[in-house]
């Protein structure tokens, strides 16, 4: 029971605040005579998602000589049609505007399907080498599969793995996978700056031409933390050009803190501030890497007290808006 | 907690419940103003965001500051213990103050002071107690538990911070398992916690995170009499390899180790049974997690089947059971069955979904392709796709 939120329903029906209708049910709610398991449904929904994925993933690993791939291939794909089948069934028409799930197991069993077809894919592609030593064009046919089962079902989820993969694809890392992350290298930093701003396009073209508008924060923070994260992978490891990479970092996140300040967005704002932050602190270490002194820490202090009155300025201004 | 900020927690309170009617569709803009007007909160409270934006800027400024120092006056013990207590004095100076202020309070500055001041305040007493006292090494880690258990306790009971509950609960469970008998101890202090805590749930005397406090610490006792009675750390003698003195090994006996099983078995079923006949999510959501690791204990002593059937049969009726549950809460009268629903309520959904996109992205996201990948060899390559990453 919330006795603060309880008692204050008492208090609202007295005063006719709330009519005898609202306050009864809230009260209910304040009481825990109502529960909702949402969130459990949920999470056991992608437990469950987990086991069954991982599970089909030892069994192709450790016995697929025993059990032949047409078999596998074919088991695997029983499994994904299935899938299919009840979301199929289950989905709403499609819209350009934001479609509300069906209920909560669509998205997880859409998942299921999608991830499992995603493995079938890679088991196809291992057996019969389709594609050779392109073999890695198959994280790009995912990344497909996934983005038009994203606009199709309207999962924001999906998009987001398809999002990932297309960075996967380019050798990029988005997850927290182990091993997979790192210091960039030019390349990779060339395809995290040219992902990023494709996907940064992708945000603005999804607003612009009210085409699925609410993808627009999956494809923005999903291009910022490309774009700004190559550009702080620039300012920090580039021992060579890194003032022209800081020049460029401090440029890209003042307009992204200034572009976010007008759209009222704090987590775009967010990643500029940090971006910015993590390379002036570059600026302020170099001159004393190689001796030891207090002086660049009082300045990365001094930097944060500086931070701390920006985001008390910007939070003002966000709200007044 | 000052009355002041245990009022300002529960007018922020009602505000959030009146922000989620508002948000379900159950009231309208104006009945949620008259809401906030009747319960008054003047303390600033902004996003998620802003406030880990303004404690990660605190506390760079502070460990910048604390660095440049140590750097300054030099690297000894002394100094830094001294630099230490000045440091942690100041923060929780600063805490108070700022909780204080119905302008800052919320903001995420105070709870970054309050973190670090707590931390730089142990940390000052362990150099002292190693450089200063030059205990023994078992000494100084049970004299620093036992100050982590008063400080943070007190920390929460001063600020209402649910992270140091989790943290005194934590010393307090390091300390008895450095006893002897810790096991015993873990298993009675733990089942006196839960009896404690859960009677403060629902008081309404207690400040909103106090009464969250509360619910850390029924966490953290049923996790502790679990850990005290599960057959897998019985086996392995996990609590017993905490004591200061490491006695031999000797092997459970038989029957301890059957009511242990059975205990494994027990305990999660009677946290689900609690949740369910309170009502509480939270007990729910503890009773999942024990069961979990109980059927983990039971395949670890049991191969009823290879890993992978295991793991797709958990799998899938894990799906099934919670497919079920959520087609029988909306197939039943009005969308509820015993006082539970699959509906959203007055929770933010859209939230729920943004937030349900982190764990996808962090386990579900295909190894990253090498940039150059010569000659692509199928025995043996490795790929990813689907969160599989497997090697063929």
């Amino acid at each position: 029971m919330n006795p603060d939120v309880a008692s204050a329903i008492g208090q609202l029906r007295a005063a006719r605040v709330l009519s005898e209708e609202q306050a009864a049910l809230f009260d209910r709610v304040a009481r825990r005579r109502l529960v909702s398991v949402r969130f459990e449904i949920r999470a056991l929904l992608y437990a469950g998602v987990l086991l069954l994925t991982s599970g089909v993933g030892v069994l192709v690993a450790e016995h697929h000589r025993q059990i032949g791939p047409l078999a596998v291939a074919g088991g695997i794909g029983l499994v994904v049609a299935a899938c299919f089948a009840w979301v199929i069934r289950k989905a709403p028409a499609f819209s350009w505007g934001a479609v509300d799930s069906p209920n909560v197991a669509f998205d997880y069993v859409l998942l299921l399907g999608l991830l499992l077809f995603a493995s079938d894919l890679a088991y196809l592609e291992v057996q019969w080498s389709v594609l050779g030593p392109k073999w890695a064009y198959h994280l790009l046919a995912v990344a497909v599969i996934y983005l038009l089962a994203a606009y199709r079902w309207d999962s924001r989820a999906i998009l987001s793995l398809a999002l990932t993969t297309l960075a996967a694809w380019r050798g990029i890392s988005l997850g927290l996978i182990p091993g997979s992350s790192g210091p960039l290298d030019a390349a990779l930093r060339a395809n995290a700056l040219a992902l990023g701003a494709l996907y940064l396009a992708a945000a603005v073209l999804s607003v612009r031409l009210g085409r699925k508008r609410h993808f627009e924060d999956v494809y923005a923070n999903a291009g910022l933390l490309l774009g700004l994260g190559a550009l702080v992978s620039g300012a920090l490891d580039d021992q060579a050009a890194w003032t022209a990479w800081l020049l460029a970092l401090l440029v890209v996140a003042g307009l992204v803190m200034w572009l976010a300040l007008g759209l009222g967005r704090s987590l775009y704002f967010a990643e500029g501030v940090v971006a910015a932050y993590l390379g002036l602190v570059r600026l302020l270490f170099e001159p004393f890497h190689s001796r030891e002194s207090s002086i660049p820490f009082l300045l990365a202090a001094l930097l944060g007290a500086g931070v701390l009155g920006l985001l008390a300025v910007a939070h003002r201004r966000m709200r007044e808006r | 907690m000052r009355a002041d900020s245990i009022a300002w927690e529960r007018a922020a309170e009602v505000r959030a419940a009146a922000a989620g009617w508002r948000r379900a569709g159950f009231i309208d803009a104006a009945t949620e103003r008259a809401v906030g007007e009747a319960f008054p909160d003047p303390c600033m409270t902004p996003s998620l965001v802003w406030r880990a934006l303004t404690a990660g800027a605190v506390a760079a400024i502070v460990l910048c500051t604390l660095t440049a120092c140590v750097l300054a006056f030099g690297e000894t013990a002394s100094v830094g213990q001294v630099l230490l207590l000045l440091f942690a004095i100041a923060c929780l100076v600063a805490t108070d103050l700022l909780e204080a202020s119905p302008r800052l309070a919320r903001r995420g500055a105070a709870g970054a002071t309050s973190v670090l001041g707590v931390g730089f305040l142990l940390g000052a007493f362990a150099l002292f107690l190693s450089e200063t006292l030059r205990l023994r090494l078992d000494d100084g880690i049970d004299a620093l538990l036992m100050a982590g258990v008063v400080v943070c306790a007190a920390s929460c009971w001063r600020w209402g911070n649910p992270l140091f509950a989790a943290l005194a609960a934590l010393s307090l469970l390091l300390l008895l398992g450095r006893m002897p008998h810790g096991r015993l101890l873990w298993l009675l202090v733990g089942a006196v916690l839960v009896g404690l805590a859960a009677r403060r749930l629902d008081t309404h005397a207690w400040a909103p995170s106090h009464r969250l406090g509360a619910a850390v610490l029924v966490v953290a006792g049923t996790a502790a009499v679990y850990a005290a009675v599960n057959v897998y750390s019985f086996d392995e003698h996990l609590l017993e390899n905490l004591a200061r003195f490491t006695p031999d090994r000797v092997a459970p006996s038989r029957p301890l180790l059957v009511v242990s099983a059975i205990a494994t078995a027990a305990v999660p079923l009677a946290v689900l049974a609690w949740g369910a006949r309170s009502r509480r999510a939270f007990l729910l959501d503890t009773g999942i997690v024990l069961a979990a690791l109980s059927l983990v204990t039971l395949r670890h002593y049991v191969h009823v089947a290879p890993l992978w059937t295991v793991l797709s049969l958990a799998g899938a009726a894990l799906v099934l059971v919670a497919l079920a549950v959520e087609r029988a809460l909306r197939r039943a009268p009005r969308r509820e069955r015993a006082g539970f629903t699959a509906e959203p309520l007055f929770s933010d959904e859209r939230r729920q979904q943004t937030l349900q996109i982190v764990p996808v992205i962090a386990t579900f996201t295909p190894t990253a392709a090498a940039a150059e990948r010569p000659g692509f060899a199928g025995e043996g390559g490795r790929f990813g796709g689907g969160g599989a990453t497997e090697k063929f």
